[in-house]
């Protein structure tokens, strides 16, 4: 027997019963001080501007939060898997502006209101897959690191947008704005879908073959082929998901504004990176957590809309989340890396 | 060619492979045989691991022929070589380090839930984990049990993983490529014991290692590289540490 080899002693700090123990646990458990950080943002803004906690103002955040998430959630796949996608934001807004034509026209010839938000999300996924099944090409076939892909795709994609649409918003017809303010309840329709993609994806990422070839792919890209893995249809069909996901984005950002804009998802790239990164993963790949992207990027959407609301002028907003992500790098950089 | 009797297992016969120019092996034939350990060993750059890559599927040979079982093969990725039940340990980068000991054991070979949520992808974690160390303890590893990651582990343990699972799951031949690395000398011993038992299970064990005494005590027989070229193809018996040096080194040519 290879005892003194193999022996690998059993985790030596158990959480013993202590008050101390259990605070220490909690100190060094990423998630809870995420939301330790969100509950106290939300504190200072509602004590800054009481208006904060007001339903108006948490339906505002929720919107806000529809429009980003799904781009984080793309780039956890992405992030975990060892690679970045930069070009969620444009892609979110070349869907939509495409979407928008083509609900545009869907309009103009009578078709029933459901029919055209139906065909409407159809066409802007569809762009996000192309743009999505591009990058991979470029990366897993045409061999160039994801950064310089998917940089080049950022900048291909929004130029598209400004192009096809001459720079203006396409839309703003009434009807489809009436099309777009539909609820159930207290939830629009964009959050139902948030909310189902979220369950559906943390499932995914945390207790899937499908995560565990992913974060296995970021941890050892040699290690996952020499396992067998198809790393280059796996890396892919992770690229495909976040473009895809980028398209449903550029959807929502449509039925937010009443409009595809073609800026309308500018930026948005950088917001989503920072979400996972405040969210716990580590852009090296093989670290990720979808519970971590969700908080960071209600955190995120918190910041962003409490700045606007105690009237600070609109561009600290860029500066706030750059001190988040300087905060989360600094406390990851403390703790040693956390399985996905 | 043959030295030790019986058929031959697996088989690569006038493999060539090159990275741009530099002709990492040339015309190698290599002969392996169920129930044996054969070393392989050579300089720094002689071809080594390049000869294991080939074997297990992760290069194609650029000329030359695989014959397993007597049946001509042709690996297009390591998952087919893996398939037809060759298992290898490649130095220092088996393991992803982000992944639980258990994850690592099962890579590639996730067990799944029964029914509906095994068809959708879900994976039976708690029965892996538990496997993993049933496995490890199988073929001589013991391991106590805890879901820690790999990185956590001391190099001699991340080792003892990486031996435990290519052991654990070969079932015709097993490709060790440093297996001894990051052991301590008693560690090193006890690995080699796991290598002797895993022949005497009927495996065909490549064996490579740059310390000749680890080579000299485990192999039946040893093959020679220098600069992509078989230069010696002989039983142990027949080596002595000295001699086995300078054939690597080519100050002493074979006789």
């Amino acid at each position: 027997m290879v005892t003194s080899t193999g022996a690998v002693a059993p985790a030596g700090r158990r959480p013993g019963g202590t008050a101390r123990s259990i605070a220490r646990s909690l100190l060094s458990n990423q998630q809870f001080m995420l939301l330790v950080a969100l509950a106290a943002l939300v504190a200072y803004f509602t004590a800054r501007a009481p208006v904060f906690l007001s339903s108006g103002e948490l339906a505002n955040i929720l919107t806000d939060f529809c429009s980003l998430i799904l781009l984080g959630i793309g780039e956890t796949y992405v992030i975990a898997s060892g690679g970045i996608d930069l070009s969620v934001g444009s892609a979110a807004s070349l869907s939509g502006v495409v979407g928008a034509f083509a609900m545009r026209s869907l309009l103009g010839s009578r078709q029933s209101e459901a029919l055209v938000l139906f065909v409407g999300a159809l066409v802007c996924v569809g762009i996000g897959l192309a743009i999505g099944l591009t990058n991979a090409a470029l990366i897993n076939w045409a061999r160039l690191v994801p950064f310089v892909a998917t940089l080049a795709m950022l900048g291909g994609a929004a130029g598209l947008a400004i192009v096809i649409s001459n720079g203006e918003p396409i839309g703003l017809d009434p009807r489809a704005i009436s099309l777009t303010t539909a609820r159930l309840g207290p939830f629009s329709y964009p959050s139902l879908v948030v909310i189902a993609i979220i369950a559906a994806c943390w499932l995914s990422l945390h207790f899937t073959r499908y995560g565990r070839y992913t974060f296995a792919i970021g941890s050892n890209e040699f290690a996952a082929r020499a396992a067998g893995i198809d790393v280059r249809k796996h890396a892919t069909s992770v690229y495909a998901l976040s473009g895809a996901l980028a398209g449903l984005t550029g959807m929502f950002l449509y039925m937010r504004l009443g409009s595809g804009a073609p800026t309308a998802g500018l930026n948005d790239e950088l917001q989503a990176i920072a979400a996972v990164v405040i969210g716990g993963a580590s852009l090296y790949g093989g670290v990720a957590r979808m519970s971590g992207t969700v908080l960071g990027t209600l955190i995120i959407t918190t910041v962003t809309s409490g700045l606007i609301i105690s009237n600070v002028q609109a561009n600290w907003d860029q500066v706030a989340v750059a001190l988040l992500i300087a905060v989360a790098a600094a406390t990851q950089a403390l703790r040693p890396a956390r399985k996905g | 060619m043959s030295i030790v009797g019986g058929a031959v297992l697996y088989e690569a016969v006038r493999v060539s492979k090159s990275y741009g120019s530099v002709e990492a092996l040339l015309d190698v034939d290599f002969a392996l045989h169920a129930g044996e350990v054969v070393g392989l060993v050579g300089d720094n750059g002689a071809g080594k691991s390049t000869l294991v890559k080939v074997l297990s599927g992760v290069h194609a040979p650029d000329s030359g022929t695989l014959v397993l079982e007597g049946v001509e093969r042709r690996w297009s990725s390591p998952h087919e070589a893996l398939a037809a039940e060759i298992e290898t340990l490649y130095q220092d980068a088996g393991l992803a380090p982000h992944l639980s000991i258990g994850a690592n054991v099962f890579l590639g070979r996730e067990i799944l839930r029964p029914g509906l949520l095994g068809r959708l992808g879900f994976m039976a974690q708690r029965r892996m984990d538990k496997a993993a160390l049933h496995e490890l303890a199988q073929v001589g590893i013991e391991i106590q049990g805890d879901r820690r990651t790999v990185a956590d582990l001391s190099g001699g343990q991340r080792q003892a993983v990486a031996i435990g699972r290519a052991v654990a799951w070969a079932r015709k031949v097993l490709l060790l490529d440093e297996p001894t690395n990051h052991l301590g000398a008693r560690q090193a011993l006890e690995v080699l014991e796991v290598i002797r038992k895993a022949r005497d299970r009927g495996l065909g064990v490549v064996f490579i290692s740059h310390t000749l005494p680890h080579v000299l005590q485990v192999c039946d027989r040893i093959v020679v590289l220098r600069l992509g070229r078989v230069v010696r193809d002989a039983p142990t018996s027949v080596f002595d540490a000295e001699s086995l040096l300078g054939t690597i080194t080519g100050l002493l040519e074979a006789s």
